[in-house]
């Protein structure tokens, strides 16, 4: 029968132990990268509709002074 | 409705997600590698999304030289931008991958070094734009660019068959075989990657038009 010492077990959950560990580095890194892309996307929308809004405001006073 | 649509592909592709790390985290180890094995269900999908990103930034940017239509340069930019994030995703698992497999973060094989010059090349382009004031310069620079960077993308793919890497051969067309379900599992998450990237590219789209749409409200307030 095949033999195994009990360092071996250990040896072979720490390794076990350290995949699992990467793969989930692995995944949140990976998923960071995406959620902060998303982020990036949502941060750059709301400054754009900003930048419309004080631009037609900015527009529309200078119309209305015209227009006096 | 497109925003419908759009929130409808969206929650497609989260659903799809959410079923294949599922599906995933029941898999049983690889016998060789171990769990880490599981993050080719992500590594490879999101380096196929990537690699598509760029095919349609080529066509969108060969579109623009053609017609000089600024909404095939909106498309460039913005299905780049995606595909850049993608290929992070992709260069950061896969050296985590190679952390436990071979012991090193990186090392300069063919294919790492295609991949990542391929990054530099497209993050080159997103800086290039940035550098342009005038619109139809920023277009036309920015698409040769786009077109020249693209030679690097057939490089990444057949790298691995051009020369001996340490990467390894793939999977999926290089003789290995993976189970039936496995197999699914990967065409399934390159699917939610390609409805993401679809979902990310038009939300993107939108801004390139609002930016045009600050750029004609701003020639009009120095008319004033």
């Amino acid at each position: 029968m095949l033999q195994v010492s009990p360092d071996e077990i250990v040896r072979e959950a720490q390794r076990l132990q350290r995949n699992y560990e990467f793969l989930s580095y692995g995944l949140t890194a990976a998923w960071l990268i995406l959620v902060g892309y998303v982020l990036m996307i949502v941060g750059r929308h709301r400054k754009l509709q900003q930048e419309i809004a004080s631009l037609r405001a900015m527009l529309e006073d200078r119309g209305a002074t015209t227009r006096v | 409705m497109r925003d419908k649509l759009l929130f409808a592909l969206g929650l497609a592709a989260m659903a799809l997600l959410a079923r294949n790390t599922l599906a995933v985290a029941g898999y049983p180890n690889e016998a060789n590698q171990g769990a880490i094995f599981k993050i080719i269900f992500f590594h490879v999908p999101v380096a196929m999304a990537a690699m598509f990103c760029a095919a349609v930034s080529l066509i969108g940017s060969v579109m623009f030289l053609l017609t000089r239509n600024f909404k095939y340069d909106a498309l460039a930019v913005s299905v780049t931008e995606v595909g850049l994030a993608f290929l992070a995703a992709n260069l950061v698992t896969g050296s985590i991958w190679g952390r436990v497999i071979w012991g090193i973060w990186w090392t300069w094989d063919a294919r790492l070094t295609s991949a990542l010059v391929c990054w530099l090349l497209y993050a080159g382009y997103l800086m290039l734009r940035h550098a342009i004031e005038e619109p139809t310069q920023r277009a036309t620079f920015a698409a040769v660019f786009s077109i020249f960077a693209f030679i690097d993308v057939p490089i990444v793919i057949f790298s691995i068959k051009w020369w001996r890497t340490q990467h390894p051969q793939p999977v999926f067309w290089g003789g290995g075989s993976i189970p039936a379900e496995w197999y699914i599992t990967a065409v399934l998450n390159l699917l939610a990657m390609v409805l993401l990237g679809i979902v990310l590219t038009v939300t993107r789209l939108r801004q390139e038009e609002a930016q045009r749409e600050i750029d004609s409200l701003r020639r009009t307030a120095h008319a004033f």
